[in-house]
């Protein structure tokens, strides 16, 4: 038990270290068509190679103490460009870019938000000087960690269109939030409405 | 049969025909089946135990704090709460050492209906406080002793000796220690905040565990007690963490990978986390051995798949999922193989599998939220609360008798305990503000 911890105890640390030291050696969230991302994370430990199959036996070689060096990039599309994705508050609000709205428990983009995502689309095609951080909300109903997950879902929604639009993927970064970072606190619809959005922050690269 | 479960049984098992013959068995060494069986019914109704709480006797140095009293409190009410005892307490302390005060004393408390007696004996040393507890059985016409127990903790920490000496009465009498020696952490939402905090179990002294000004949630304790996974956005993005409760050690990065990393729960043996991720593509269930670092997927689907939470055993998972529409709750093996769904309709969020391993309660939304439960099997499905207002999230006590969960009903969201058969709900006495998600702890070491 000592022994493991000791490990964990000078791992961890100093792979935090690392990540101050050389920055987060991470590919932003791309192309929905891009294959998993490398594992590469000088983050944290992970095992090189692809995931294991479903119901398979551990794909796990023994387990490596050390940083994962980077797993061959498969089928990585090539304006998938290696990077750290910046971090949030490095972005800022952009009044240009007008929140998209979402039904109860829905991610999929509805007529009316299409448009508002098109006009999105021309702006940033204007400026194309600038990275776009989508984020992903949900309304307070619903249990945080599904919110999560559901919150993900219309970010990348999101984001898929505007690459349909022609918005080029290594452009945009995801993050969801859940519902932890509502807009608005009254327990009613109109409120609910507010917070099941996407909201969209720019920097200039 | 052990003194203490004779007597409870005698109370217990009154209106059963069955306990008749089984009062009349020879001593067992050790647990006797037919009491624990049934103090096992944990319903609202069953007749308690009288216990006489005397107030605690310091000896050896002056009693500055007055923990004769507070310590007598405080075991007096961990043992309301466990709904088995009904306590007699705010009762002079006996003098030290005289064993005709002490049989005048259970002379009278038994003469006024008590069943069974707890003296507590403290003694503060220099570098520690020092109990003792003895437990007597007052239907016995000497008065017999059932148990006695030594404890030591820290002078900062005298209500640990009072959650202690509960604990040990409890265990006399079940077999199976008490829960009052815990700790719950929670998310405390403060503004545009999130932090997470531990307080003891019955509410008193919150201490916060982070206090990065950022949003930090889905607490979850290590089976040792000693850490606590956790989900914060204090770099920018939702990342796993691991930060130590009682020690001054740096938080760990557990998971930083593109997309969530959440969801953490720990194996029953603590080498591992199961957690969420969606790096791959979607939210995805994932274990991480901590030894190694390495990552090991179990689910893959395009479906969401989160909320892992462990049987007792450590050989099965239990976690939602939406691949067949709404949220469901399913079970697969410590591998990701053999996947079988528990629940078929509504719209099922946050299982949480039982220490005693024979049910997971999980949270259904049917317009406002709900706690259910049922069997791993999927069987056995049944309603534990029935609003008002959303109750969620719900965290199980180390011997299964509770659980914990947070709730609306009254204004905002503030934590409730709850018997597991849904009864005998309460708020968290002493908490104050708003908290949600709680979870917990272990007995402490």
């Amino acid at each position: 038990m000592a022994q493991r911890r000791g490990h964990l105890h000078l791992l961890l640390p100093l792979v935090v270290l690392m990540l101050f030291v050389t920055g987060c050696p991470k590919r932003p969230a791309t192309t929905a068509a891009s294959a998993p991302a490398p594992s590469g994370s000088a983050l944290a430990p992970a095992t090189p190679g692809a995931p294991s199959p479903s119901g398979a036996a551990p794909s796990s070689p023994g387990g490596t103490a050390s940083p994962a060096t980077p797993a061959p990039a498969t089928a990585a599309p090539a304006t998938a460009a290696p990077g750290t994705p910046p971090r949030p508050s490095e972005f800022s609000e952009n009044p240009n870019l007008k929140d998209v709205y979402f039904d109860f428990d829905k991610y999929d983009i509805r007529p009316d938000d299409a448009r508002v995502l098109d006009t999105n689309a021309t702006w940033l095609k204007s400026n194309a000087n600038n990275l776009v951080l989508i984020e992903g909300h949900c309304d307070e109903r619903g249990t945080n960690e599904y919110n999560l997950a559901l919150g993900e879902r219309r970010a990348k929604a999101t984001m898929n269109y505007l690459v349909a639009q022609g918005i080029q993927a290594n452009r945009i970064t995801i993050i969801s939030y859940g519902k932890e970072r509502p807009v608005c606190s009254q327990k009613d619809e109109s409120c609910w409405q507010k917070n099941r959005r996407a909201h969209f922050l720019t920097k200039g690269r | 049969m052990k003194p203490g479960r004779r007597l409870l049984a005698v109370l217990v098992a009154a209106p059963l025909v069955v306990a008749a013959a089984l009062l009349a068995q020879p001593p067992a060494p050790a647990r006797s089946q037919a009491p624990d069986v049934l103090l096992n019914v944990i319903r609202s109704g069953t007749q308690k135990l009288n216990l006489f709480v005397p107030d605690f006797t310091v000896t050896g140095a002056p009693d500055t704090n007055n923990l004769s009293r507070s310590l007598a409190d405080v075991a007096g009410n961990d043992l309301k709460f466990t709904n088995l005892f009904s306590v007699v307490g705010n009762q002079p302390a006996l003098p030290a050492g005289n064993a005709d005060a002490m049989k005048k004393a259970w002379t009278e408390a038994a003469a006024a209906g008590a069943h069974a007696a707890l003296l507590g004996v403290i003694t503060p040393r220099s570098d520690r406080l020092e109990g003792e507890m003895r437990l007597f059985d007052l239907t016995s016409p000497e008065f017999r002793q059932i148990g006695t127990k030594r404890f030591a903790v820290v002078p900062s920490e005298p209500r640990r000796l009072a959650h202690k000496i509960a604990d040990e009465v409890v265990f006399q009498f079940t077999g199976e220690a008490g829960d009052a020696d815990t700790k719950i952490a929670y998310v405390a939402p403060r503004g545009n905040t999130k932090e997470i905090y531990t307080m003891d179990y019955d509410g008193v002294a919150p201490v916060p565990l982070t206090a990065n000004q950022s949003i930090n949630i889905s607490p979850r304790w290590s089976p040792d007690a000693r850490s606590l996974a956790f989900t914060s956005y204090m770099r920018g993005y939702p990342y796993l963490y691991r930060l130590f409760a009682f020690e001054r050690r740096p938080v760990q990065l557990l998971a930083g990978f593109l997309g969530i990393n959440s969801s953490p729960a720990w194996s029953p043996d603590g080498r591992q986390v199961a957690l969420t991720l969606s790096k791959d593509g979607n939210p995805e269930i994932y274990m991480l051995t901590l030894a190694t670092g390495a990552f090991r997927r179990l689910t893959s689907h395009p479906s969401i798949d989160t909320e892992p939470t462990w049987s007792p055993t450590g050989r099965e998972i239990a976690f939602v999922s939406d691949r067949s529409g709404p949220a469901q709750i399913y079970v697969m093996d410590a591998e990701g193989a053999n996947l079988r769904r528990v629940t078929q309709s509504g719209f099922n969020t946050q299982p949480r599998w039982s220490p005693k391993g024979d049910s997971i309660v999980f949270t259904s939304r049917q317009g406002s939220h709900d706690l259910w439960a049922v069997a791993p099997d999927g069987s056995a499905l049944r309603r534990l609360t029935t609003g008002p207002g959303d109750n969620e999230s719900a965290a199980w006590s180390p011997s299964g008798r509770h659980l914990a969960f947070q709730s609306n009903r009254s204004r905002g969201a503030r934590l409730y305990t709850m018997l597991a058969d849904g009864s005998e709900q309460q708020a968290v006495p002493n908490a104050t503000g708003e908290a949600v998600s709680p979870a917990w702890s272990p007995r402490l070491p």
